[in-house]
């Protein structure tokens, strides 16, 4: 509306500034000017996102509508033909926001807090590469483009969890962060073969476009696989076990990466292909919201027993993962994305705020902190902000995307309208837990600083640098504000405008029942906070010992991770099958063939007796080839003369 | 052209013989040089290659053998196509780094280097054959250097793993021979372009018992399951630049006999039996990738996982359209590349560490940081990361292939989880956790021809990784003609 129509390559630009930091950063690892990558990847991402907001604005202007831009080719070979290109509608418009400006805010951030570290400048090629990947991601116009950039993103997650590669834990967390994704990425890979093998289309619009026209069987096949996808990148039930994990990684990855913007890429990834979605049968939305739902409620039961003030976020995420995925079960697309689009914000304010205490304290242990509101008194503002918006208070952002969740709950589900009203309420119990524990009350003691690690000091707690501070200080506006766009419905009128128009139909529309309900699980939720973690009326340990085996059944995740790692992975793969093709393979396949060949070898011994040496086994060997060629060609050559 | 690059490491290997004992110094230069000539003439011939152009390019031919009372002759006739070309670029790239990472050898290195370079005429030879008996003469030419130097630079039980490669081949080879010699007098020539455009109708024996013959040779030296178990022992027990080309080069002729000779002679019977070659495919991916992750000796690991890797090739052949076999083709050059550099870091590690179990190594990316990092591109393209040239192939294949074979696809398909668990679970061992006192006074890749090898390597596979055109125009010339015979029909 400012600004002309933005054109195809600024659009590019957007994706190659990062990735163009990406491979400087490379090059600097190991140099002795590691700070210039810190510097250029901030100045990249910068680029990246006025670009973003000069995207967004054509996207305005025309309603969110997609811009024709036409695809270029990758690959060409006989009838495969793989598009790649740029698409901007009102929902990438949307994720070019998000992703340009947190990551911008985050890369800030940790200018400050990655200072000091011996892998300085590999921290930011790595954190290029993700934010290049994500962009990528969400400006793809062709399925098999996007499903490239869905790994790469996956490869940075990898690559950052595990970026203290001494500490055994991060190690083996990327790798379970990787491999888990990767069972959701084999159904997204089947979905994907399985949709051009039926249509020979990647491009996404036409896909969309040609949905209403395939069978059931096939449109049942494409969206379930996507949707495994989505339980991989997003964390849904069964999946989710990586991402508590994942927090091994540095806070400002945990984020970026594993709260604002590529946990949402199986939210992105669903809402892409919506009207694929709303064209297969209902009982495929209807596992979609069921997953959503259930996992909102499992995460956030798991919420309220963690004691790393991450992990509590974490599973938090999970869970308002869990509220996006139900909403777009229950065809509430533009209520996820709004969700999607004022979480981000708060989520990875929280996270830079967990980061912050920990650059104060060492810890992320929340039995280790307390007290720190005094010492530390933008980073407690925040946080306590945050938590209300995530909580969903009354005006801040989340509340005003959650309760339009709620909303498309009640319309069509009363099920999950309750159980979502029920993660409400525990929304706010165990982040108003996490404030009181870390911020009120007396200081713990913190933890000693660990080796290889950055200038943490031990002693008293104090405010973080002004590098790290003041990236939280800007996201709490968004925190604040960010629901305040939709008040006019310009938020779902823009991110509609990717949708076919027969499927727009977003309205502004406000029900007692939803605000009434939410507000009062909400307070409840804050107020059983309170009580318990301020005032110990009853006391924590009091409510434990009454719950019988439940604490402990929570604490060990309900054995979900157990199942994974010990049973399925360890007993079954590695051990019962793997041990099964192991004997197969040594004591029958081999052992048959070696026999085989034995007897050969017999046969060889006698042939050679005359001679001596292993080279004549070989000869030998060779010449009875001859002969029997010889012989061959003697009786078949007088055949063909008959003939 | 062709011809000279047969003719260039061979020649080597003839200075290298006479070359006196007391200069044994200079074999590794020579070696060197003739290859790189070979390297640098393989990519003239890629790139000369002229896709637009049907049928063979370069084509060097003359009658070698004429019996005319029976009816057939044996002839001298090189000549490559869209299908060859990549392999003879492959042929030319590994045998240059094979003699790169070779450097330090020192046991008897003339000798060494004279059947190294050998051994990359005959390879060589396989790919440019035009007629069924040279490729046969090239295919057993290939054996007589791998034997020995598996059982002479060898490690461990080289002897029993030299011996039972050769034993494996030679079984195979009996079977193709046979066929070889069927198919020539029934289609009245060995010229595999005559045979190709007029495929026998019939012959002395079924034409089933025919292909199953041909096949056996290709089958066993791919290898699929049950046939794999020669190929642990020799990657064992081989040295690394043996490893390399066997991994790189020595298994793809047994990919590239398939879609040069079995498909297009043999069309009919190979449709009647492509759900076998497709349930064959995806039993190899699955059974190679489970052994894998059994594996505590990394080059056991990179061998099984080979197994699982040429399965997706023969997915792409089960499905005789023109895109999976374009996949087949594709991925028999990243799988070369990807487990060549695999094979020359695990050799490098080895270098240093003096050994291989992995219960043993752990924290190495601390003291080896360029090595370990260049272990890493190699490990997530095996695992076919998006961006590197794996990718690229066993999608192509994946794509090809579910129409034709539903089930066997999908079950592949589950070997890329596979394959990521095996590839970050052995990463992690090796390269992640505290760094180890152990291995304390490890150094770094620093020589020129570490670096060199390593460089070249990871560069030919983010090129195709990137930019898969480099490759496929080439691959989509040589299939197409495949593609039209074995696909209608």
């Amino acid at each position: 509306m400012l600004l002309p129509t933005i054109p195809e390559a600024a659009l590019w630009a957007i994706y190659f500034a990062p990735l163009l930091s990406f491979a400087v950063a490379t090059l600097l690892i190991g140099s002795r000017r590691p700070l210039d990558a810190g510097r250029m990847t901030v100045l990249a991402v910068g680029v990246s996102w006025l670009l973003a907001l000069w995207a967004l604005d054509s996207s305005l202007a025309v309603d969110g509508e997609a811009l024709d831009i036409a695809p270029h080719n990758w690959v060409s070979l006989f009838n495969l033909v793989v598009p790649v290109g740029v698409r901007l509608d009102g929902l990438t418009a949307i994720m070019l926001v998000v992703v340009t400006s947190v990551s911008l805010l985050v890369q800030v951030y940790s200018t400050g807090y990655m200072r000091g570290d011996h892998g300085y400048a590999r921290y930011f090629a790595y954190m290029s590469l993700f934010t290049a990947a994500m962009l990528g991601l969400v400006l793809s116009s062709s399925l098999l483009q996007l499903f490239v950039h869905w790994e790469l993103v996956g490869l940075s997650s990898y690559l950052l969890i595990g970026f203290w590669f001494h500490r055994p834990a991060a190690a083996a967390a990327a790798k379970k962060a990787f491999i888990v994704t990767r069972f959701g990425d084999f159904g997204f890979l089947v979905g994907l073969l399985l949709i051009w093998s039926k249509t020979g289309e990647f491009d996404i619009a036409a896909i969309n476009a040609l949905a209403p026209t395939l069978s059931a069987a096939v449109l049942t096949g494409f969206t379930l696989g996507l949707l495994a996808g989505a339980v991989g990148k997003s964390a849904q039930f069964p999946l989710h076990i990586w991402l508590p994990d994942a927090m091994e990684g540095p806070t400002p990855v945990s984020a970026l990466i594993h709260a604002a913007t590529m946990v949402v890429a199986g939210v992105y990834l669903i809402a892409r292909f919506f009207p694929a979605f709303e064209a297969a049968p209902a009982e495929v939305r209807d596992v979609v919201a069921y997953t959503g739902g259930f996992t909102a409620l499992l995460a956030a039961s798991m919420g309220l027993a963690a004691t790393d003030i991450k992990r509590v976020l974490a599973y938090s995420t999970i869970s308002q993962l869990g509220y996006m995925v139900m909403a777009l079960g229950l065809g509430g697309y533009v209520a996820a994305i709004f969700h999607l689009f004022t979480h981000a914000f708060f989520k990875a304010m929280l996270f830079l705020g967990a980061g912050s205490v920990n650059h104060a304290t060492n810890s992320f242990d929340l039995r280790r902190m307390g007290g720190l509101r005094l010492a530390m008194p933008v980073t407690f503002a925040s946080f306590v902000i945050g938590s209300l918006s995530l909580a969903g208070v009354f005006p801040l952002a989340g509340f005003w995307s959650k309760d339009e969740i709620l909303l498309d709950a009640l319309h069509h589900n009363r099920l999950l309208f309750v159980a979502g009203v029920a993660v409400a309420g525990m929304t706010a119990l165990y982040m108003f837990r996490a404030v009181y524990l870390t911020f009120f009350g007396a200081y713990r003691g913190g933890e000693a600083p660990a080796p290889g690690h950055g200038d943490g000091h031990a002693g008293a707690p104090h405010e973080s640098p002004r590098t790290m501070w003041v990236p939280l200080a800007i996201l709490t506006v968004p925190a604040v504000a960010a629901g305040w766009v939709n008040l006019g419905g310009g938020f779902g009128t823009l991110a509609e405008g990717a949708l076919p128009a027969g499927l727009r139909t977003f309205e502004i529309e406000v029900d007692a029942v939803v605000v009434a309900a939410s507000t009062l699980f909400t307070l409840g939720g804050i107020g059983l906070a309170t009580a318990i973690y301020l005032y110990r009326r009853p006391a924590a340990e009091l409510i434990r010992s009454r719950l019988g085996p439940l604490p402990r059944i929570v604490e060990r995740k309900y054995y979900l991770d157990d199942l994974a790692e010990t049973v399925v992975v360890r007993g079954l793969l590695n051990g019962v099958i793997g041990r099964a093709l192991v004997l197969i393979d040594t004591q029958l396949v081999d052992r048959l063939a070696n026999e085989v060949g034995r007897a050969t070898r017999l046969a060889g011994d006698a042939l050679r007796r005359s001679e001596a040496g292993q080279l004549q086994a070989y000869t030998s060997m060779f010449m009875l080839g001859v002969i029997v060629a010889a012989v061959a060609i003697f009786v078949l050559s007088g055949n063909v003369l008959e003939r | 052209m062709l011809t000279l690059f047969l003719l260039l490491p061979a020649t080597g290997a003839a200075l290298l013989a006479i070359t006196r004992r007391a200069d044994e110094a200079r074999a590794k230069w020579i070696a060197l040089i003739f290859s790189s000539l070979a390297f640098a003439l393989s990519v003239l011939i890629f790139v000369r290659f002229d896709p637009d152009i049907a049928g063979y390019q370069f084509v060097d031919r003359f009658t070698w053998i004429n019996t005319h009372q029976s009816g057939f002759t044996v002839q001298y006739a090189l000549g490559v196509d869209g299908l060859s070309a990549p392999m003879v670029l492959l042929t030319g790239l590994l045998s240059l780094a094979s003699v790169l990472v070779s450097w330090r050898v020192e046991l008897r290195p003339r000798e060494y280097y004279a059947w190294l370079l050998l051994l990359e005429s005959a390879v060589g030879g396989v790919f440019m054959s035009l007629d069924l008996i040279q490729f046969f003469l090239f295919w057993e030419l290939e054996l007589l250097p791998m034997y020995l130097l598996i059982s002479i630079w060898g490690t461990g039980r080289k002897e029993y793993s030299a011996m039972k490669f050769v034993l494996f081949t030679i079984v195979g080879s009996a079977f193709m021979l046979v066929g070889f010699l069927v198919l020539g007098l029934a289609g009245g020539s060995f010229d595999i372009a005559v045979l190709t455009a007029q495929p026998p109708q019939q012959a002395l024996v079924p034409l089933s018992l025919v292909f199953w013959a041909v096949m056996a040779a290709f089958l066993v030296k791919l290898p699929v399951v049950p046939f794999h178990t020669w190929l642990p022992d020799a990657h064992t027990d081989a040295p690394t630049a043996v490893s390399v080309l066997l991994a790189g080069v020595l298994l793809k002729m047994g990919g590239y006999g398939i879609l040069r000779i079995a498909l297009p002679i043999l069309p009919g019977e190979a449709r009647d039996f492509r759900v076998l070659l497709a349930a064959i495919a995806a039993v190899s991916v699955v059974y190679g990738a489970i052994l894998t992750l059994q594996q505590r000796d990394l080059k056991r690991l990179i061998a099984y996982s080979s197994v699982s890797h040429m399965g997706y090739v023969l997915l792409g052949v089960a499905t005789m359209g023109a895109v999976g076999l374009s996949g087949a083709a594709l991925q028999m050059f990243t799988h070369g590349t990807i487990t060549g550099l695999l094979f020359i870091t695990v050799g490098l590690i080895y270098d240093r560490t003096h050994t291989r179990q992995l219960p043993e190594l752990s924290g190495l990316l601390h003291r080896l940081p360029v090595l370990g990092t260049v272990t890493i591109v190699a490990g997530l393209a095996a695992l076919g990361l998006p961006g590197l040239s794996g990718f690229v192939a066993e999608i192509t294949v994946f794509l090809g292939a579910l129409d034709a074979h539903p089930a066997a696809t999908i079950t592949s398909v589950f070997g890329v989880v596979l394959a990521a668990g095996y590839i970050l679970w052995a990463l992690q061992r090796v390269f992640t956790g505290p760094p180890a006192a152990r291995w304390a006074q490890l150094t770094d890749a620093t020589a020129w021809w570490e670096r060199t090898v390593m460089a070249g390597m990871v560069l030919a596979i983010v090129a195709v990784g990137v930019y898969p055109a480099l490759l496929t125009t080439a691959v989509e010339s040589g299939v197409a003609p495949i593609a039209a015979i074995v696909g209608a029909g």
